[in-house]
């Protein structure tokens, strides 16, 4: 019983940790329909500013956050206004754009940290193990977990029941009937992808004391991230959820069974296969068109 | 624009230009090594072709057909993989003997040579299987996605999702792939009685041959009406669907010849590297691909081989340079999103907009001055989000 | 009895919501039928439905007396059943040439395509057809350059170079001025007898100029039948849909 909570706690860290990072490139994709390989960069971002306002400033990484939330964000709203916005109506393109802006990034980054491995210390509040029904856990990882519901919960309220949220869903349907009713569709598409990518800036800095932080760490999270995009269906936030739980869920129990690269491309050809049987995604209900 | 001409002809003038100008371009690279005598530059050089090779490749699924294909070196590595297969069997009787089994198979406890390894001592068996299997998986998974009209960015997605599976089911089975570190120490390829060194003028030219006869089959496939077809295909699939072609079957011959040039493509890399390695069907060179094409058009064969020569090319002078080893990503990230915004359609279209320029100034204006693709940009648009639906 | 085109008891269900109920409808050979009826009758998903864009849940559809239902849309085509839809559908980066080039093809399959130049040897034939729909002088044009009523006619245009026996036409004077409505008809009306059309209109102007026989749909199903008199004169037609205003000043 222990062992196969143990599982279920591994999937669930897994999946929580993928949560947080495709929660911001599922907001962009979602309403916007920009493919953002930038993410990835973003997300290395954030784990730098984390770094580096430790080595410089000497802040610690729960004071920062609020810092690189609105660094990274201020950074996609130039990436939106210089870039995105004139390829809204090219969305293959936006692949392209956005990783030659991935690239930019990953390299300025190296230029200016240095290309060795940094590493962030872990809140030493947080450091202990937690029991949870007779299995011990880390308490970082509990952390992440709540931290990742309660950013969800206010992404939730921020689209669903404020009014930023309201415009931001009536853009995402017609754009030009929400501009003649005088919403700066703009201003919205601007917000939202800044909005986003201060999310991943945050997902940067709270997985950067799991692992090193490097110029190259984004790329393979945002690999990860857009399957969980793609599988939990772009219009639905809540199939984000679902999916990153599943592939958490799916890597925990096949890592176990096989290896870790075995269960990387079993998961990887089930995605494949959805995809190709539901490209509306799992968690989306078809419309009449 | 095209102009089939009533005189007799069998092909436009249009056509005629382009075989010149493709001709001349061969022509060129042909004429290379007479000019620079340096084995080492060559051998560099030779690389370059090949990656126009598999660049070319791209631009004929990609730009004529609409099939963004991520995992374009998938077919590439592959291919490459067959013919280190192939070589490394041809290596004297390698350091440890065990019936001539290669060195990392040794170090792995392999006892024997596993079965797929055995027709690889059959050169010609290896050669069609280095264009044989990129076809054919290719065939499979084109099949798979596009029976099931999967478009866009799902076709990105999932193709891409394949070579990172390829990839590590490759660095995965190490004992029989040779895992991280590939397959090297190769003997040198020999055909037809030639013994091509890869620092030798034999090898640059047998890259320059293949060069060649795929960028004309190549361009022959664009001008039949099945190139048309895929062209119309790209523009608005449902309605060449109604005319009554199996549109999928269009797409996936289109998916397979790209896959096919690739896989040759992959095989000369290995002759020219001397090493086949999983790097060779990773992510970052499968969007370089990309990149390569998108610079130097997506829509023109010629285009997108001079973009992977000039990119590429341009990379490895600039990095010899101190100052330039560290930016040179910036600078190249800082090109590739100047062209996607304005220039679509890569250098390649440049020539159009220039022709177009010294018409105006010559002669009476012309009717439509501003590219095709632009302006049909948000019908397209509007296709793709229903699709997406 | 049974026509060149003969619909039974078709019906399409969407999650709970049915466009289409129970519908019969006969077509004869070199017929023009007009299809009309309020929005969200049921019109342009019958044609769907006909073309084989959309599946029915039950029903049969024969044409020739072949049974369409159950193919997939290319097949359909090559069964000689052509489609023209409510947003004009054109190749918007070829030339109007190339265009009608893509349309004109006997052999459909993959190979014979890839060993046949794209600029075949019937110039001629489709150059005619060009002039047909009066886009003689764009035939080198890309498509995206032509015109809204023009870009109708191209599509017209490339039904006729697949040859298409029935002639599917979604609302084609939708977005056309009166002058260009007119020369829709005219073109409606050489076509006439030569093939097997069923035309989806709101223009009632339109619909009389060119009709012999009307079909009212009204909530997916069959209202009435007859003939422009007729079907104007119906008491339940005028109340669904013409209101009391009457074919003719629509």
């Amino acid at each position: 019983m222990d062992f196969v909570l143990q599982q279920l706690l591994t999937g669930l860290s897994i999946g929580s940790i993928l949560l947080l990072v495709a929660l911001g490139l599922a907001i962009i994709y979602g309403t916007m329909g920009v493919i953002n390989m930038a993410h990835g960069e973003f997300l290395m971002l954030g784990a730098y500013g984390a770094w580096a306002l430790k080595a410089f400033f000497g802040l610690g990484l729960l004071e920062s956050l609020v810092i690189i939330f609105i660094g990274v964000a201020a950074l996609g709203y130039l990436v939106e206004r210089g870039v995105i916005q004139f390829l809204y109506k090219r969305p293959l393109d936006t692949i392209l754009a956005t990783w030659g802006i991935g690239v930019i990034l990953q390299q300025s980054a190296r230029l200016l940290a240095g290309g060795e491995l940094r590493y962030v210390e872990m809140p030493s509040i947080l450091i202990g193990q937690v029991n949870i029904f007779g299995v011990s856990v880390a308490g970082y990882r509990v952390f992440i977990f709540a931290f990742v519901a309660a950013m969800f919960a206010i992404t939730w309220f921020l689209f669903y029941r404020t009014s930023f949220g309201m415009k931001l869903r009536a853009v995402v349907q017609d754009q030009s009937m929400a501009s003649c009713f005088g919403i700066n569709a703009k201003r919205i598409y601007s917000l939202t992808f800044a909005y986003g990518a201060g999310l991943a800036g945050l997902a940067g800095a709270l997985v950067a004391p799991l692992k090193s932080v490097s110029p190259e760490m984004g790329t393979t999270y945002v690999v990860d991230a857009f399957f969980v995009v793609v599988l939990g269906g772009a219009q639905s936030l809540f199939g984000t959820v679902a999916s990153a739980t599943l592939l958490g869920e799916m890597n925990g129990v096949l890592a176990y069974w096989y290896n870790d690269t075995i269960a990387k491309a079993l998961v990887l050809l089930a995605i494949v296969v959805l995809i190709r049987f539901r490209p509306q995604g799992l968690f989306s209900t078809r419309i009449r068109s | 624009m095209a102009l089939p001409s009533k005189s007799g002809l069998p092909i436009s003038r249009q056509t005629l230009i382009q075989l010149i100008v493709y001709g001349l371009v061969c022509l060129a690279i042909f004429i290379f090594p007479f000019i620079l005598d340096n084995d080492f530059l060559l051998n560099r050089y030779a690389r370059y072709l090949v990656l126009a090779m598999v660049a070319m490749a791209l631009s004929l699924s990609w730009g004529y057909a609409g099939i963004l294909n991520l995992g374009q070196a998938m077919a590439f590595g592959l291919g490459s993989y067959c013919m280190a297969m192939a070589l490394k069997l041809r290596t004297v009787p390698v350091h440890t003997g065990a019936g001539g089994l290669p060195d990392f198979m040794v170090w792995n406890n392999v006892e024997s040579l596993p079965w797929f390894w055995v027709p690889f001592y059959n050169m010609p068996f290896a050669i069609i299987a280095g264009i044989g299997v990129p076809v054919a998986v290719s065939f499979l998974l084109g099949w798979f996605m596009f029976k099931g009209r999967i478009t866009g960015v799902y076709v990105a997605i999932i193709t891409l999702a394949a070579l990172v599976v390829a990839n590590l089911l490759i660095i995965d089975a190490q004992s029989v792939t040779g895992g991280f570190n590939g397959i090297t120490d190769l003997a040198q390829l020999e055909l037809f009685g030639f013994t091509f060194d890869a620092y030798s003028k034999s090898t640059y030219f047998l890259v320059a041959g293949c060069l060649t006869v795929s960028l004309f089959v190549a361009l022959m496939v664009t001008k039949s009406k099945a190139g048309l077809v895929l062209q119309a295909v790209r523009d608005h699939e449902d309605r060449v669907r109604f005319f009554g072609y199996d549109v999928a079957s269009f797409k996936v011959l289109a998916f397979c010849v790209s896959a096919g040039i690739a896989g040759l493509a992959g095989m000369l890399y290995t002759v020219v590297l001397e090493f086949a390695s999983p790097t060779f069907l990773d992510v970052s060179l499968s969007l370089s691909i990309v990149i390569w094409v998108a610079v130097g058009g997506r829509q023109s064969l010629l285009g997108a081989a001079l973009g992977a020569i000039l990119v590429a090319g341009t990379q490895s002078s600039l990095q010899e340079n101190e100052f330039f080893l560290d930016t040179w990503m910036l600078i190249m990230g800082a090109l590739f999103v100047l062209v996607v915004l304005f220039l679509p359609n890569g250098l390649a279209s440049l020539v159009d907009i220039i022709g177009r320029a010294l018409k105006r100034g010559r002669g009476p204006a012309q009717r439509s001055t501003s590219s095709p693709a632009q302006t049909s940009e948000p019908a397209e648009a509007n296709v793709s989000k229903q699709g997406a639906e | 009895m049974s026509g060149h085109l003969q619909i039974t008891d078709l019906t399409v269900d969407f999650g709970g919501f049915t466009a289409v109920k129970d519908l019969g409808l006969t077509i004869n050979k070199g017929e023009l039928r007009c299809l009309i009826g309020p929005n969200g009758a049921g019109k342009t998903t019958t044609l769907d439905l006909i073309c084989g864009k959309t599946k029915p849940t039950r029903g049969s559809i024969k044409y020739d007396g072949k049974e369409l239902a159950s193919l997939e849309e290319y097949k359909i085509a090559r069964a000689g059943v052509g489609r023209k839809f409510q947003i004009p559908s054109v190749f918007k980066q070829l030339t109007v040439y190339e265009n009608l080039e893509v349309a004109n093809c006997k052999n459909t399959g993959v190979f014979a395509n890839l060993f046949r130049p794209g600029h075949s040897s019937h110039r001629d034939g489709l150059e005619k057809l060009a002039e047909f729909v009066g886009l003689a002088d764009q035939l080198d044009l890309p498509a995206a350059y032509l015109s809204h009523g023009q870009t109708q006619w191209l599509e017209i245009a490339l039904l006729l170079a697949r040859d298409s026996e029935l002639i599917l036409l979604d609302e084609p004077t939708a977005g056309m001025t009166a002058q260009e409505t007119h020369k829709t008809a005219e073109i409606c009306n050489r076509l006439k007898g030569k093939h097997t059309i069923v035309v989806v209109e709101h223009d009632m102007g339109f619909v009389r100029e060119i009709c012999d026989v009307i079909s009212v749909m009204h909530q997916g199903q069959l209202l009435a039948e007859g003939t422009a008199d007729e079907i104007s004169a119906d008491p339940q037609v005028r109340e669904v849909y013409l209101g009391s205003m009457g074919i003719g000043d629509a």
